[in-house]
């Protein structure tokens, strides 16, 4: 089971003032441990969805996005990522030498970090049936 | 006994190593300084946050420092507007007529002199940038609508510089305006100071063996911004630098860091800064500039 993560909400529920963007290293730990109390102990596969989020900055990009990708699952999907989230994730990714899956509209997979780290998170989807290959060569999530 | 530091007649990033030596000179024997303003025609937001860190570091004592105001109208009004005597009141003993203005609606200060101690302050920066700041940046300063995003990244992490690293309070604004002698353009400006415990302070525990007989204010700089690294062991961090780095030099900005007796600065074509400047003037914390200018269409 893929575990589906709407960072807005979190944003809004973890901290006691309601804010719309993910900024600072405190904002960042105390989202992601809202998270990791949402996920199971052994999830494998796990959704972010950003749609909502108004920015996100680097600080934020490593605490939650990078950590939960080192340390918590062995597979981070996102979505409803912008480009200016995009700014934010890529660098750090890279830099940390992770890759998380980006989810776009029509289910496909393209990779958000160190590309060369991307290809066995794709295994991992297909051998857990979360994914499968397009006739185009793709990879695609498996509709739910 | 009072002693006197003088404030730059035009006071901005250029003219703030005389004003770091005079301060330096002044506070050398903890007597109350006077900081006289009074001439002064001009102040850039980095002057201006410069100011306030020099306010704070000459109040940590016990007695309030003096200041006078400008005596030109404009300028004391421009410094109103600009949040700068909010601010001030809380650190000197002013002298002089404070202008009372409201901030202008359509202004060039896209954020006021705004004090940074906590996370919180940063969040509500980058709300406030960001809900004031973007329609201006792309409109009037002719930014690209992909750099307005990452302009508001930059700031939060040059703010988060503060609460995480500085040990005290410090100070943030932002201004745009048309830069006819240096580059024939508008930009605009993030300014941000404290009077904490400066770069060479905070790395010290973690890098001051690696640097050797090398350690001090510029290499502490020079490993915080070229290097990359943080006092946190961590290795996610110290990527607020490098994504302000990175964001200039994308964007043909320019950062420049002052901390203690050393400046860093990575310096675009369009500036005659130096990369680094060692041997000045003691002055307490981190001051850092950044600059975006506008863009020509054929960019980046």
């Amino acid at each position: 089971m893929i575990t589906h993560i709407d960072l807005q909400a979190v944003l809004r529920t973890s901290l006691a003032a309601p804010y719309a963007d993910l900024v600072t290293r405190p904002t960042g730990r105390a989202v992601r441990a809202s998270i990791e109390e949402v996920l199971a102990a052994d999830a494998a596969v796990a959704l972010l969805d950003f749609t909502g989020v108004g920015l996100i900055d680097f600080s934020c990009a490593d605490e939650i996005v990078a950590k939960l990708s080192r340390d918590r699952v062995r597979v981070l999907l996102v979505r409803g990522l912008t480009e200016g989230h995009r700014e934010a994730l890529e660098p750090v990714l890279e830099a940390a030498g992770l890759a998380v899956l980006c989810a776009q509209a029509d289910g496909t997979l393209d990779a958000v970090g160190r590309r060369a780290s991307a290809g066995p998170l794709l295994e991992e989807l297909l051998l857990r049936r979360f994914a499968t290959r397009t006739a185009a060569g793709a990879v695609a999530l498996t509709p739910a | 006994m009072t002693r006197l530091v003088e404030v730059p007649t035009q006071f901005d990033d250029r003219s703030f190593d005389q004003f770091a030596a005079s301060y330096a000179a002044a506070a050398a024997d903890g007597a109350r300084l006077l900081f006289d303003a009074h001439a002064t025609e001009w102040a850039s937001p980095y002057g201006l946050v410069g100011l306030l860190a020099a306010g704070q570091a000459a109040g940590g004592g016990g007695e309030k420092p003096l200041l006078t105001v400008p005596t030109n109208t404009d300028v004391a009004g421009y410094w109103a507007r600009a949040g700068f005597f909010r601010e001030a009141a809380e650190l000197f003993e002013v002298h002089g007529k404070v202008p009372r203005v409201r901030p202008a609606e359509e202004s060039d200060v896209l954020l006021p002199v705004t004090p940074v101690r906590a996370a919180e302050d940063v969040h509500d920066v980058v709300s406030r940038i960001q809900q004031r700041a973007s329609a201006i940046l792309a409109a009037k300063v002719g930014l690209d609508p992909r750099a307005t995003m990452g302009f508001a990244m930059a700031l939060s992490e040059a703010c988060q510089n503060i609460v995480e690293h500085a040990g005290t309070g410090g100070w943030v604004a932002v201004q745009s305006y048309h830069w006819r002698r240096r580059l024939a353009r508008r930009v605009v400006v993030i300014a941000v100071a404290d009077a904490g415990v400066g770069f060479q302070h905070s790395l010290e525990p973690s890098q001051a063996r690696r640097f050797g007989g090398r350690w001090g204010d510029a290499a502490a700089l020079e490993a915080a911004l070229i290097q990359g690294v943080s006092r946190f062991r961590d290795p996610g961090r110290g990527q607020g630098l490098a994504g302000i780095r990175r964001y200039l030099t994308r964007w043909n900005g320019k950062i420049a860091i002052r901390s203690g007796t050393a400046r860093i600065a990575i310096v675009p074509s369009w500036d005659d800064d130096v990369p680094m400047q060692e041997g000045l003037a003691p002055f307490p914390g981190a001051q850092v500039l950044l600059i975006v200018p506008e863009q020509d269409s054929a960019e980046p």
